[in-house]
This record gives C-alpha cells, structure tokens and sequence, in this order.
C-alpha cells in the first residue's frame, strides 16, 4: 500500500529473526558466519529444486496433487541437506576443537554448540521468508494492495508475511533439535524434524481452496509453537544436566 | 567459565564483510529509487562499450560477439593506463596523480606475470612504501599482553590441512610469558588507509601507522603483497607485524612454520621498521582494494534493476567467494584477486536465479504454497 505498509509486512516475516540476529548472533562473528553459510545452502537447494522442476513449470493450479509431489520432494531434498548441514559442522567442530587446543583455551560449550545449531537455523529460516515472502513484496510498496480469490479476507501479503514467519519458526528451532538429534542419536528427534518439516508444507496446500487459509494458518502456527515447546525442553534438559554434572 | 573461543573466531573475516555489505545495501537502495522505470534514453557511450552499442534487433550471436569485443577493447584501456600508472611511480611522478585517482574509476589488472601492477607492488615493496592507491583494511586491535587474535584464522585452516589428527603440541615458553594476563579485547578497527601523504590531513593519524581515515570515494587496486608469484590482480593481502610471536609460533606447528617462513623475514622486517620495537597493536589485517567494492556492488546494483530475489542470490554469491577468498588467503599467505570467485559466483548465480528459481518460487508463493 505504501511504503510503511512494504516495511511492516517485511518485518512482520523477518522481525523475531532480526531481533534474535542482533541479540544474539551479531556479537559472535563466527554465527554470522553460519547464517551466511547456511543461507547460502537453502540458496542452493532452492535453485537444484527449480532446476529439477523447470520442465514441469507452470502447473496446472486446477488439480493439488503435482504441487503435493513439489512440496514433498522439496522437503526430502532439504532434509537430506540439512543431514550433509549436519556432517559438515561435525567436521568444523572437530576443526575448531583443534584450534581452541592450539591457543590453549576451552573447547566449544554445549552452548556453543546449540548457537552454532541456532545460527544455522536462523539462516535456514531467513532464507526462506526473504525468497518466499520478501520477493513477493515489492508490489506492496506500491499504492495499492492484492487480494487473492482463495483468500479474500486479509491482503494476500499479510497472508504470505504471516506465514512466512511460521516457516522462519520452524526453521530457526528444528535445526536446534535435528543438531542435537543427530548428536545425540535421539531416534525421536531426528523424525521429529522431517515429519514437521512435512507436516508444515502439507498444511499449506490447504491454501488452494477458498477460505483455506484460515483453517491452514492456525494448524501452522500450532505446528510452529509444537517446535518451539519441543526445543525448549530439550534444551532446557540438555542445560540442566550439564550444570548437574558441573 | 572462561571466554569460549566463539566469541573471537572470524573477526577479521566479519571485519571486511560487513562494509562490503553496508556498500552493497547503499547501492541497492539507490539503484530502487534511483530507477523504477525502464531508461529510454540512448545508452551513452563510455569505455565500456566503444565497439559495439546493443541493439535489441541484433541477434543472440552479434551481441554475444559484440559484448566480447567490447570487453577486450576495455581491458586493453584499463592495462595501458596502469602501464602509465607504472610508468609515473618509477619516476617519482605520482604527487599529482593521487588526486587525479580520487576521482578517477578503477584500476584493473592484466593478467600477465610480467603484469603492470605487478610491476608496481614490487617497486612500492622495493622502496618499502604503501601503493600509491586507496585499499580498504580491517584489522583487529589487541592488548599488548595478548597477541593472538589476528592469526587465528591461518591456525585454524593450518591446523585443518594437516592431516586432522588433534595433539597438544608443546608451547615455547617465551610464548607463554607474552600471554599472561590474558583479556583479550578485540575491536575490529575500520580504517581506509592511503598512500602516505603528510600533506593530506583529513583524518586522525594514528600513532605509529601512516594511515588515515579518508572518505570512501574513488577506487584504487589493492595491497601488499609478500610474494610474488602471482601475476594477477593484487588486491586482498595479510600483513603481519608481530614480529617476535612469529619467531615462537614457528614451533608450533610445522606447516604454519614453513609458510610462513617464505614471507616472515619481509614482514617481520616491515614490521620492524613501521613501529620500531613490538608495537602495542599488534595488527595482521585484510585489506581489501575499493575496486573490489565498487565491482561487488556494480553487479549488486544490476541485479537490483531486476528483482530482488536475484539482489538476495547475488549477495550471497559474492559473500562466499568473498569467505572463500579469504580463507584461501590465509592458507597460501599470498596476496590474492578478491573478484574472480566473487564475480563469477555472483553471474553465475544471477542466472540461475532468473532462469530457473523465480518461476518455481513465484508460482508457489502467489498460490500459498510455501515449504
């Protein structure tokens, strides 16, 4: 609508990850590094997955069944990247370990170790609203505003904000848990973030009938605050047994 | 507990990412309001197109012929006048020219070993002076009782390119001795230093350097370089004057050791003069040409006039040819181009965003389809 209303919407998406950048992230260098790195990763994957679905392009938005085979080879691809993610920081942290022996200082922290996770979350979920919402938004700079058939009630950039910062949720705290997952061998979390991950792209195409969305938006933010719970514990136990053992 | 080495990795590298951000961000906020409409008006010709104007009638094949002969003419130009740059400094003549260079676009280098910026790092190096150019230099300032942090990130990659095996390896005990005491502040310091010109007093001077805070304006090619082997563009460089930790660090490790000795003696020399005894900075920064800037944010600002999927995509491209830059930079200890991974990252990114991701992430997120 203007240019207040491109800036609200803008940090309606990204305002909990910009405030959780510049608290915590921005004061350690080597998390900004992370979330470069781990933006640059969904970067790519997103540009693999275009590249593999270009032929099929445009699809028919008539039937949801293709758009349903999208979301789930997409999550697939990304999970499996999200494993390699994982492979690549055990080996950084092998590397770091060494470097803190080197200038005789301690190795990382858990803590460490759950920022290191959360950077790369945080990354994770920037990236997505910046490409899935941000990029839609420059209309909305403009003097007017979109309304789509499927979702009358609220302008369509509202609707692409609000969930976009769902995902941006999802994202930043399921890295959390699939990093202490994969460390760990906790069977349950490592399904637990794939079949989120899942959960949350299938619930989306609710937004192709009309009225969807507002039965879609709230299933995802239930699905968002589940993640956020479940992180919490987790990282709740994991502090506490640490300061037991200590 | 004490201070984890999270809080201290990375400085430098931040250090010059974060004003190549900041100049990107600008140019892409001017470019958004600079240009909503599509120009109509007669492209100008400039040196960067002086064979060949595009046409839209022309085909694929002329303007793809067209572009290439318009680059070559362009590199031919920019090798000549850094041969008269070349020419100029041999001869003591460059008093006039540093105020013609704020002015003047850029300096870009050919990539021949018996190249003219070669030329000129090695007779700036010969008479122990700075380039006559503007560079960019992010360096870390320490506490004299700790002297650690500029160095990290070659310890850490040195330490990754051995053979990954994790061993406590005796520390020489003069090293322990300048280490007591340890905080260690670090406030990556920003500063644009110029050739030295006591006669330009724009800025503060700081103590025991020749450098200056200057505006950011104009451009220029890049460091020192402490090797020089390699003929190409010279613009990313890390300078190191700790002189006596280098001496106990080369126990250390045997690899960081021999690197090091092939340009320790130049710095440690370089050092020496610069600040007399162990200076209370203890400074190995990474300079950055502005060239580099204005290259970075020049295809920025062209992937701005398109969308801004491909300014995010772009961004990142050049980022990580950036991070990868460095880091090559501090495993080879030589000074480096900054642009070619960058650049081609960033086109070939470019592309492949406005090719094939914007119709896939388009068509899902005007349908609320979003994983």
């Amino acid at each position: 609508m203007t240019v207040a209303a491109g800036i609200g919407y803008a940090l309606l998406a990204l305002g909990p990850s910009l405030a959780l950048f510049v608290t915590v992230i921005s004061k350690k260098p080597f998390l900004i590094l992370t979330v470069l790195s781990s933006t640059l990763l969904w970067l790519v994957s997103l540009i693999v997955l275009s590249g593999f679905w270009r032929p099929f392009l445009p699809l028919n938005s008539a039937a949801s069944w293709p758009f349903a085979v999208l979301i789930i080879t997409s999550v697939a691809f990304q999970e499996g990247l999200r494993l390699l993610f994982w492979k690549v920081y055990k080996r950084l942290e092998d590397m770091l370990d060494a470097f803190a022996d080197r200038v005789s200082k301690p190795r990382l922290y858990p803590t460490d170790k759950m920022l290191i996770a959360l950077a790369g979350g945080l990354g994770h979920g920037a990236a997505h609203a910046v490409f899935f919402c941000l990029s839609v938004l420059t209309p909305a700079f403009g003097p007017a505003t979109f309304f789509t058939d499927q979702c009358s009630q609220i302008p369509f950039f509202l609707v692409s904000s609000i969930i976009a910062l769902a995902f941006a949720t999802i994202h930043t705290f399921s890295m959390v848990i699939a990093f202490n997952g994969y460390s760990e061998g906790n069977k349950v979390d490592q399904l637990f973030v794939p079949v989120v991950h899942l959960v949350a792209g299938m619930v989306t195409l609710i937004n192709f009938t009309t009225g969807g969305c507002s039965i879609g938006i709230p299933i995802l933010y239930i699905i968002a605050i589940l993640t956020l719970l479940h992180c919490g514990k987790m990282v709740w136990g994991k502090l506490t047994e640490n300061q037991i053992r200590l | 507990m004490e201070s984890s080495i999270l809080e201290s990795i990375g400085v430098e590298i931040i250090g010059v990412m974060s004003p190549v951000s900041i100049c990107m961000l600008l140019v892409v906020l001017i470019v958004y309001s600079l240009c909503p409409a599509t120009d109509s008006a007669p492209p100008i010709r400039s040196a960067a197109n002086l064979v060949y104007l595009e046409v839209p009638t022309d085909s694929t094949v002329q303007k793809l012929e067209g572009a290439l002969l318009n680059a070559l003419v362009f590199v031919i130009i920019i090798a000549v006048v850094t041969f008269l740059l070349v020419l100029l400094y041999y001869y003591n003549w460059t008093g006039f020219l540093k105020n013609y260079m704020r002015f003047s676009a850029f300096f870009v280098l050919v990539l021949a070993p018996a190249g003219p910026l070669k030329l000129l790092v090695e007779l700036s190096q010969s008479r122990d002076e700075e380039l006559p150019a503007l560079i960019y230099e992010a360096r870390p300032t320490v506490l004299a009782n700790s002297r650690h942090q500029g160095r990290s990130l070659e310890l850490l990659f040195g330490a990754a390119s051995q053979s990954g095996s994790v061993e406590m390896q005796p520390v020489s005990g003069n090293h322990i001795g300048t280490r007591e005491g340890g905080e260690q502040n670090v406030h990556p310091e920003v500063i644009v230093s110029e050739s030295t010109n006591p006669g330009n007093l724009e800025g503060l001077l700081r103590q025991g350097d020749e450098v200056e805070r200057s505006p950011l304006v104009g451009g220029g090619l890049g460091g020192r370089s402490s090797s020089s082997s390699v003929g190409s563009e010279y613009s990313v460089v890390v300078g190191s004057r700790d002189a006596p930790e280098i001496v106990a660090d080369e126990e250390r490790s045997p690899l960081v050791e021999s690197r090091r000795r092939g340009s320790g003696n130049e710095s440690a020399e370089r050092g020496m003069d610069d600040d007399g005894s162990e200076s209370e900075l203890a400074s190995s920064g990474i300079k950055l040409g502005l060239g580099d800037f204005i290259f970075y944010s020049v295809l920025v600002g062209r992937a701005a006039m398109y969308d801004l999927m491909t300014v995010y995509a772009c961004y990142l491209a050049i980022i990580s040819g950036l991070g990868c830059t460095l880091i090559l930079l501090s495993v080879c200890r030589q000074a480096l181009p900054a642009l070619p991974i960058s650049i081609a990252l960033g086109v070939v990114f470019y592309f492949l965003t406005r090719l094939l991701m914007e119709p896939f992430v388009v068509g899902t997120a005007t349908n609320l389809l979003m994983f």
